[in-house]
């Protein structure tokens, strides 16, 4: 094989990888935003997941339990931005920095608590072939064709579910939701808590999956990464998956690129995928809609 | 029934209907049941409608069909219709009120909130009059009419309105080839002219320009054409030549929170008489407040407390008492006397029509053709955009009026 080949082969195996906690994290954004809420919280959530993971895979051995542990972590912070933004009215965006600042802190906090370290945790065990999906696919695998899964599942359910079509009215026009006699306050609180799980197992994908242990800062942004992917996406499940792929592409190319370009300075290096969504989203002002009440207390 | 309607604009027809209500297959949406069952609501209440549009693409009129069905497809046997014309053409009301008429018939209580007595009048059987919250009389509808149901709502008689007189002709306001807005509200094209003495009544159903119209000549929105004010566009930047009534009292008209004095000289804060230096007069502007509520019959408790406690007819009386203090050469009227009784909206149109006696040209717009009818020297109607009648004098046919507004020709 030529060395052209294996890198190109390098390239699509890494987008794929550094993809998938983008993509779960987008979907977390485009089920929060299509029922009105602006979920900045996506990074802390992220966060809470690739922590709450470590620690429980670490508690009991099982990389699934860290997952599931990924996931409920998530929700509880979704359910406590879901809470604030709709039945206290929380500027969503306050809540949301809140939760993040929380949830990093709460990690770093977390790393000298419980395994008497800063920094980094120990090293746990990785979520491994055939624990998620048959023997044969690695355990990344298994989390690639899990997303594909999700962003099917939830394109079927907001566009062809009775609870989807609720969810859309509710990020359009609440008052609509109203009238039809349910209660979009408590549609939005399950649809950011929906969010936040997604955003966790994003989160626990990070820790578990890509690597075996928790680092501080180690979702280095890829919430707000995951929202500009909301938006390039234009609020689609298959889009925002899309737009997650095209974004975790530069952060691969990043990798591929290190050592090759010499004159380059790595940091201007890594800062490619945090371009590519700046250019991305500056090129779509104006031009996309979002939900009519997104980020609109009711 | 919402007086503003509560639709999703980017769901389809039926989707907004069966909210909350969906026929279910298994776990999905059943689609063809859900339509089908709009079609056959539609068809049995002879209200016209495509399940598969989106509403937001729909005319307003269409919107209030949709709302409507949303309403009936519950089966209700109360139905409550708060101000459901607001946003309705002449020929819309027929349609809508014969449907209405139609459930009545059929066994439906119905309950219908409005101001404008004609309706009450033609489509009613009982009426109740509601003043300060309370219902201050009641009549059976064949045994009564549009002037003692005024009556009992001002409480009294209702002030003469003031007569108009012969003014000149020359031409104050003048607008060119005005092409302004975004989205649904825009304008494209435009020319018109205010004459000195004159109040020329834009026409028209909500949502067909209007905004884009008195935005651009309230210098909010960026236009391409040209705004002159008596032959210069200076002239209309300089704020002792223009009062404007903005459309909405609450988000562009008034700071709420601000006492009577403070928004008496909103706006006008730059005018000499206000402003002395760096400083800002307030002997000037208290006594500016108080001639607004001499002269408008703004009821509070003083001059300083916040515009927030009064009532929304005397915001509204402020409102115009600042936009004419100190007889400016043109007026800008948007809904002038939107939402406030017919007691308030006698004494504002009473206080336009002595402003245009004055020779101040005035450019009225409103949404409710009878104000149109009442105060106007000429009528332009406005559709889409763009003029598409113009009237004055004699010539001025409601009926053909009310055609070019629901975009008839």
């Amino acid at each position: 094989m030529s060395a052209g080949v294996s890198l190109m082969l390098t390239l699509l195996f890494l987008t794929l990888i550094k993809s998938v906690p983008i993509v779960y994290a987008a979907l977390g954004g485009v089920i929060s935003e299509r029922a009105g809420v602006v979920n900045i919280g996506l990074e802390g959530m992220m966060t809470a997941g690739a922590f709450s993971a470590v620690v429980f895979t670490n508690l009991t051995g099982s990389p699934i339990i860290g997952l599931i542990a990924g996931i409920f972590f998530g929700a509880v912070l979704g359910f406590v931005l879901g809470f604030a933004a709709t039945f206290f009215k929380v500027d969503q965006i306050v809540a949301g920095v809140g939760i993040n600042l929380v949830a990093l802190g709460g990690a770093a906090y977390g790393l000298v608590l419980i395994f008497n370290q800063p920094g980094a945790s120990p090293q746990v065990t990785q979520l491994g072939p055939g624990q998620l999906l048959p023997q044969i696919t690695t355990g990344e695998t298994a989390m690639i064709v899990l997303g594909l899964l999700c962003a099917f599942g939830l394109n079927w359910f907001i566009y062809r579910t009775p609870w989807g079509l609720r969810i859309q009215a509710c990020g359009e026009n609440p008052r609509a939701v109203t009238d039809a006699g349910l209660n979009p306050l408590r549609l939005r609180l399950y649809s950011v808590i929906a969010s936040g799980a997604l955003a966790g197992l994003g989160g626990a994908f990070l820790s578990i999956c890509e690597v075996n242990l928790y680092s501080d800062q180690m979702t280095a942004g890829r919430g707000f990464i995951a929202l500009a992917a909301v938006i390039f996406g234009r609020w689609t499940p298959w889009g925002a998956t899309g737009a997650a792929v095209f974004f975790g592409f530069f952060e691969a190319l990043q990798y591929v690129l290190q050592g090759r370009i010499s004159w380059l300075p790595s940091d201007a290096m890594q800062a490619l995928p945090y371009l590519a969504a700046l250019f991305a989203i500056a090129g779509l002002v104006g031009r996309v809609r979002a939900p009519a009440a997104d980020g609109v207390p009711y | 029934m919402h007086q503003h309607f509560e639709l999703v604009g980017r769901l389809r027809v039926w989707q907004n209907i069966m909210l909350g209500r969906e026929p279910r297959k298994g776990m999905l949406v059943d689609v063809d049941r859900a339509r089908s069952r709009v079609a056959e609501l539609a068809e049995r209440n002879g209200l016209a409608i495509d399940p598969d549009a989106l509403v937001e693409e729909l005319p307003i009129g269409v919107q209030q069909r949709v709302e409507l069905l949303r309403e009936l497809e519950r089966e209700p046997s109360v139905l409550l219709l708060d101000e459901p014309t607001a946003a309705l053409a002449p020929a819309e009301i027929a349609t809508l009120f014969a449907t209405v008429v139609e459930l009545a018939k059929r066994g439906t209580a119905i309950l219908v909130v409005t101001h404008k007595l004609q309706e009450v009048i033609d489509y009613t059987t009982r009426v109740s009059v509601m003043r300060h919250g309370k219902i201050v009389a009641r009549y059976l509808t064949t045994e009564t009419s549009t002037d003692e149901i005024a009556r009992a709502m001002v409480g009294g008689e209702l002030p003469h309105v003031a007569q108009r007189e012969a003014t000149g002709t020359q031409a104050c306001l003048s607008v060119r080839d005005l092409t302004a807005g975004v989205d649904t509200t825009t304008v494209s094209d435009l020319s018109f002219e205010v004459s000195a003495g004159e109040i020329v009544g834009i026409a028209g159903v909500e949502g067909n320009g209007q905004t884009a119209l008195a935005d651009a000549i309230a210098g909010m929105i960026p236009y391409a054409g040209a705004i002159e004010l008596d032959g210069s566009a200076d002239a209309l930047k300089h704020r002792e030549n223009i009062g404007i009534v903005p459309q909405d009292r609450h988000h562009e008209g008034l700071v709420l929170n601000w006492s009577i004095v403070e928004n008496a000289i909103l706006g006008r804060q730059n005018l000499p008489g206000i402003r002395k230096g760096a400083l800002t007069d307030w002997n000037a502007a208290r006594a500016d407040a108080e001639a607004i509520i001499e002269r408008f019959d703004v009821r509070a408790a003083s001059p300083d407390v916040p515009v927030r406690t009064l009532s929304g007819g005397n915001q509204q009386k402020l409102l115009v008492g600042r936009a004419l203090l100190g007889d400016p050469r043109f007026v800008l009227a948007y809904q002038p006397t939107r939402g406030i009784d017919v007691g308030a909206a006698a004494l504002v149109q009473s206080r336009l029509i002595e402003a245009r006696n004055r020779g101040c040209a005035i450019l009225l717009i409103s949404f409710e053709l009878d104000e149109i009818l009442a105060l106007a020297d000429r009528v332009l109607v406005m559709f889409r955009g763009k003029i598409t009648g113009s009237f004055s004098g004699a010539e001025i046919d409601r009926g053909k009026i009310g055609r070019l507004m629901a975009g008839l020709t």
